[in-house]
């Protein structure tokens, strides 16, 4: 029976679509099946940045309505066999989704995959209630700013009142992606830290990504920059995978400059 | 090492303005609506003295009695 995981953030632009890209990649890359899928209806962008745009032909909506088999709309990644994608209808509205259809969707879902990564919509409104519904844990993904982490805590709060795990008497497990971390603004205190946010928003930490170039290149291309073995941002990726395919991965400090004797100097009198 | 030669950071005011107001977010329970204002007030004032994690009111209502529950959390890092 396969994991389910929303990817959720309550703002949008904090790179939630490149961070379920990158996990799904990430996971498929630790010989575990693993299908992402976009929930974000109306606005689909997960096939861009798998680099499967060209391959969509059915819609998780078309799924849903028994327009399509799950076989004939699940697409296979060109660079892992392992990954799978669900794409999210462009054209119906949202409305389309409804709880028993998705319900039914995800278990069958469950059967043919170790895990399914749910990529949530921006908001909090019922696009958002719907990929949260069925999810045994949330990821949120927050950007070290004030938006984002208040928006972040109203999303946290209606994961904890709406999801069918917590209405069942259980709880949804919720790990928190601190996304485009900039060391030196850290430093200079001029950001919020890893530790300030989680004393904010009182949840666990999953890992800690630092703000990549790299990244618009990589979703330019269509490749998950997990894929890119130079960057920072990939690397933080990889890592985060693995500790969710249960290998114990420790941190590692992304919030201190480490820069020359030099610089040091230099800092001192900024 | 020369905290004059240093600009401080926003960090800090990001810190505290997050959690008053996702403190405020969270409550439910706004059966008034200076509750956040006054919650902020709370805060300010504890802070002189202490160190304050959070802040939680509540309204009881038993009977005739009405009571608000002030419960003050109080941060031993700070």
């Amino acid at each position: 029976m396969g994991n389910v995981i929303a990817v959720i953030s309550g703002k949008g632009g904090v790179g939630k679509t490149t961070t379920t890209a990158n996990i799904g990649l990430g996971i498929a890359l630790n010989n575990k099946r693993c299908v992402v899928v976009d929930f974000d209806i109306g606005q689909r962008n997960l096939d861009m940045i798998l680099g499967l745009e060209n391959r969509v032909v059915y819609d998780i909506v078309q799924v849903m309505d028994g327009e399509a088999s799950l076989s004939q709309a699940l697409i296979k990644s060109k660079m892992n066999d392992k990954l799978y994608f669900l794409a999210a209808s462009q054209t119906k509205d949202k409305t389309a989704l409804q709880s028993e259809k998705i319900s039914k969707l995800i278990e069958s879902l469950r059967e043919d995959f170790d895990y399914i990564i749910l990529d949530a919509p921006a908001g909090i409104e019922s696009g958002y209630e719907h990929t949260i519904e069925f999810a045994d844990a949330a990821i949120i993904v927050v950007n070290p700013e004030v938006s984002s982490i208040r928006d972040a805590d109203r999303a946290i709060g209606i994961l904890d009142s709406k999801s069918q795990k917590v209405k069942d008497g259980a709880e949804v497990a919720k790990y928190l992606i601190i996304n485009r971390i900039d060391a030196k603004m850290v430093q200079s205190g001029e950001m919020l830290s890893s530790s300030d946010i989680l004393d904010i928003l009182g949840i666990n930490l999953l890992g800690k990504v630092p703000e990549d170039k790299g990244i618009i290149d990589a979703s330019n291309q269509g490749k998950p920059i997990i894929l890119n073995p130079n960057s920072a941002a990939g690397q933080a990726y990889k890592r985060i995978a693995s500790r969710l395919c249960g290998e114990d991965i420790d941190m590692p400090e992304l919030e201190t400059v480490q820069g020359s004797f030099l610089q040091k100097i230099k800092g001192i009198f900024k | 090492m020369f905290p004059w030669f240093k600009k401080k950071g926003s960090a800090s005011t990001a810190k505290d303005r997050l959690t008053i107001a996702i403190m405020s977010d969270r409550d439910n329970n706004n059966s008034y609506p200076f509750m956040a204002q006054m919650k902020a007030e709370i805060i300010e004032v504890v802070k002189k003295y202490i160190g304050v994690k959070t802040i939680n009111i509540t309204k009881d209502v038993e009977g005739d009695f009405e009571a608000l529950s002030i419960e003050v959390q109080l941060d031993k890092n700070a």
